[in-house]
């Protein structure tokens, strides 16, 4: 394919849900980096604010409050682009250059090239493109003009617990399976530019325990579509190779010595 | 003496023209978002987005004409008689370079087949359509399923497309000319589909 990744110049996150005090100075950071406007919310009885993610919220915390053996306990995680080794949106993209890699493994997207056919929100994992008023694709691109300036990302650098770990990612992988932390996200969809470090079972937070390219995404890209290549040209070869052994019926030939014509 | 008779009226080969036109602006339309391999087809059009734009007019365009052009012979191609049944046994002759005689009406097997084919197509790209044209209205799975059923389907039009053009053209020599002035040959009628030639001129053979 054409999407091709180096592991070993590979830079991401690693998210340790443990240390994230659910401030949202990464929420906020990012808009203001990213020149994203402000997105009208309600109330709904929660602190998590949005509740979902839009075309102008690249990540937000998820606000998860759940009942464990009687006691309430709290838990945020940062939602955003996993940016994964093998992402469904780059598969599925029919645009060249409206999805693409960077040399340091992150999924950007650029707007003037995105035809807004909308596969990519079909094929991730997680369902985090979004598309607004413009009706282009918008999600987080790792604030690649950063990135490759040698800097960290907006959110990673406004995070005030480091509970957002920005760096080159097998190093952060290394030393968080030192400390014994169970990650998730390192080989899943060829390692995911966004780990974490969970403090319970990933369904908790909402995510798949193994996440992986829908399997209709998977039939139609890797199966039926090189299938379908080889059986229009098959078709093709089949009808010429029919041509030139059994040839055509004509309908003046009587001259194979059967009666065909009752003319 | 007439060489002569009628096969189409001027209103049949005009359907029969605009379902083939929308077909394949469709698959023109189509083939850059079928694959990246095909990206360069989208200059016909102006780019990706217009392509889009005319996939989805020329999907109703295509939708309607073809289920229409299907209600109109649905009596004559979803019924199979007696001598429908040796055409497919013997594979309607195509298989072999000596004269087959089939006693057969005015569609034989493979063309009733192709026209159920197409109008079952119809009904599947239609309907996957309009998941794949709204995705953000519809649960995800649904829009992922018709993606893969849109192309599985589309896949299995073309394929059977190649074959029907090639039978109606250089396969069958005289065929062509029944979509063009809708007047095929005596002779023609005669080898192709005898019964139906029997049947159109019971009363001045």
């Amino acid at each position: 394919m054409s999407d091709t990744i180096n592991q070993a110049a590979r830079k991401g996150f690693l998210v340790d849900t443990a240390r994230c005090i659910g401030c949202r100075s990464c929420q906020v950071a990012c808009k203001q980096w990213n020149k994203l406007d402000a997105d009208k919310t309600a109330n709904k009885g929660t602190f998590e604010n949005p509740r979902d993610l839009t075309p102008s919220l690249y990540n937000r915390i998820k606000f998860i409050e759940s009942d464990v053996s009687g006691e309430v306990t709290w838990r945020f995680l940062n939602e955003r682009c996993m940016h994964c080794g093998d992402a469904g949106c780059m598969k599925v993209c029919p645009s060249p250059g409206a999805l693409f890699r960077t040399k340091d493994g992150i999924v950007g997207f650029n707007k003037d090239k995105c035809i807004s056919c909308k596969y990519c929100v079909s094929a991730c994992p997680f369902n985090i493109p979004r598309y607004g008023a413009d009706d282009k694709v918008s999600k987080c691109n790792l604030c690649l003009d950063r990135v490759g300036g040698g800097m960290s990302p907006a959110c990673a650098k406004a995070c005030p617990t480091e509970a957002l770990k920005f760096g080159k990612r097998t190093e952060m992988l290394d030393k968080a399976k030192a400390a014994k932390k169970p990650i998730y996200g390192e080989n899943a969809l060829n390692g995911m530019g966004v780990a974490y470090a969970l403090e319970g079972p990933p369904e908790q937070y909402g995510l798949p325990a193994s996440p992986s390219i829908p399997m209709s995404i998977f039939l139609w890209k890797d199966v039926v579509k090189p299938l379908g290549i080889l059986g229009f040209w098959g078709s093709i070869g089949a009808m010429l190779l029919h041509y030139v052994t059994i040839g055509p019926k004509k309908i003046d030939d009587n001259g194979d010595g059967e009666e065909n014509g009752h003319e | 003496m007439n060489k002569y008779i009628e096969r189409f009226s001027t209103s049949e080969r005009v359907l029969h023209w605009i379902v083939t036109g929308s077909f394949f602006t469709l698959l023109l339309t189509g083939l850059g978002l079928y694959s990246r391999l095909f990206h360069g087809y989208f200059s016909l059009f102006g780019g990706g987005q217009v392509a889009i734009l005319m996939h989805k007019i020329m999907g109703v365009v295509f939708f309607f004409s073809s289920i229409y052009m299907f209600l109109n012979h649905k009596k004559d191609v979803s019924t199979f008689d007696d001598g429908d049944w040796v055409w497919i046994k013997k594979y309607g002759g195509y298989l072999t370079r000596y004269g087959n005689h089939f006693d057969i009406g005015k569609y034989n097997p493979g063309q009733k087949l192709f026209a159920v084919f197409i109008a079952a197509a119809t009904l599947a790209l239609g309907i996957s359509g309009i998941f794949i044209w709204f995705p953000l209205f519809f649960p995800r799975w649904i829009v992922q399923f018709s993606l893969l059923f849109h192309c599985l389907m589309f896949v299995g039009s073309i394929m059977f497309v190649i074959v029907h053009v090639y039978l109606a053209t250089i396969g069958n020599p005289g065929t062509i000319e029944a979509m063009l002035y809708g007047d095929v040959r005596k002779i023609w009628a005669k080898k192709h589909h005898p019964k139906w030639y029997k049947e159109v001129t019971h009363d001045n053979p």
